[in-house]
């Protein structure tokens, strides 16, 4: 690369900016409006899985309040001593149960971004 | 925030960061879109020969960098997002040349043309006023063949380097190669095109 060289890019680039600059407002419309549903469809991503976690925090308050204030009788009889209603809900089986929720909250975030895609 | 307690503040901080942080990245992401978007469009109109393709494009490439690469940090944000589009330029190309086969197939090709010539046939998507530009647009226009006329990797190259300002390493990054390989279709796609625009090109007149 040469001085020569350089001259020429630099006029190229004059020569692009100058076309850049000379872009339609239609067209400038267009892209905007392409730049606001990139941003939107990736916002789509997050608030679809989040309105979830209310929903699912709510069964789980729902669930431990049933639990908590009607022990049925069998539990009482059956269960031994140091086991209670909150380590049942608070087992590897009830987080399960939460993160199959979310999982499938997020599948269908992505398929309705794939829709949208 | 709460200067007074810092410990508290450090593990609180981390709270809202979905919350603030995500519309402060949003914002970020606007702005760089914003910046690159006009560039971008004529890039990928000069590659394609066709706006309304560019427009789409460049849209493809907005969602696909906001959706894979938003947490990214925002420097490597142009790179990325150049990578995307020239994946996108190459693969509308591909389809191009299937499409043309297929209309050679059929009899609406002309037969002793180039892959590229259903392309060139492609009106001048250009719509911009001729009054004080006219000089210009016509070098810009003879530029735009020469850089079209160009292997994609050079003209890749010159556009990434020349139009984006992209330095090698960005460059590399966005097409995929090896900085080694960036400046060797760069400068070759200089020397072509200064070969070729001598007479009327930009930097003809001032030799």
């Amino acid at each position: 690369m040469d001085k020569s060289d350089d001259k020429f890019v630099s006029e190229a680039k004059a020569l692009f900016d100058d076309s850049v600059d000379g872009l339609d407002a239609a067209t400038l419309s267009t892209l905007n409006r392409s730049r606001h549903r990139a941003l939107e469809a990736a916002g789509a991503h997050h608030p679809a899985l989040l309105r979830w976690v209310p929903v699912t925090g709510a069964a789980v308050a729902v669930l431990v309040a049933v639990m908590v204030i009607e022990p049925g009788p069998a539990s009482v009889d059956t269960l031994p001593a140091g086991v209670d209603d909150m380590e049942i809900l608070l087992g590897e089986d009830s987080i399960e149960m939460l993160e199959d929720l979310e999982f499938y909250a997020a599948i269908d975030a992505l398929v309705q971004d794939d829709d949208v895609g | 925030m709460s200067a007074g307690a810092p410990g508290f503040a450090v593990s609180w901080a981390c709270e809202p960061a979905t919350g603030t942080r995500a519309l402060q990245r949003e914002e970020q992401l606007n702005r760089f879109l914003a910046d690159v978007e006009r560039r971008a469009l004529r890039i990928a109109e000069i590659a394609v020969r066709d706006r309304d393709e560019a427009l789409d494009l460049v849209q493809n490439a907005m969602i696909k960098l906001v959706r894979k690469y938003a947490d990214r940090s925002s420097d490597e944000w142009t790179p990325l997002f150049y990578r995307i589009l020239q994946n996108g330029i190459r693969d509308w190309h591909r389809r191009q040349a299937v499409r043309n086969r297929v209309m050679v197939w059929f009899g609406r090709g002309s037969g002793d043309d180039d892959d590229y010539d259903i392309v060139a046939a492609a009106p001048d998507p250009a719509g911009r006023a001729p009054e004080q530009e006219l000089e210009n647009e016509e070098a810009m226009t003879s530029l735009e063949q020469a850089i079209q006329e160009l292997p994609a990797r050079q003209r890749e190259a010159f556009m990434l380097r020349t139009f984006e300002g992209l330095d090698v390493a960005g460059t590399s990054v966005a097409m995929g190669c090896s900085e080694g390989s960036v400046k060797t279709h760069y400068s070759r796609a200089v020397h072509t095109l200064r070969e070729k625009l001598e007479e009327h090109g930009p930097a003809g007149s001032g030799n």
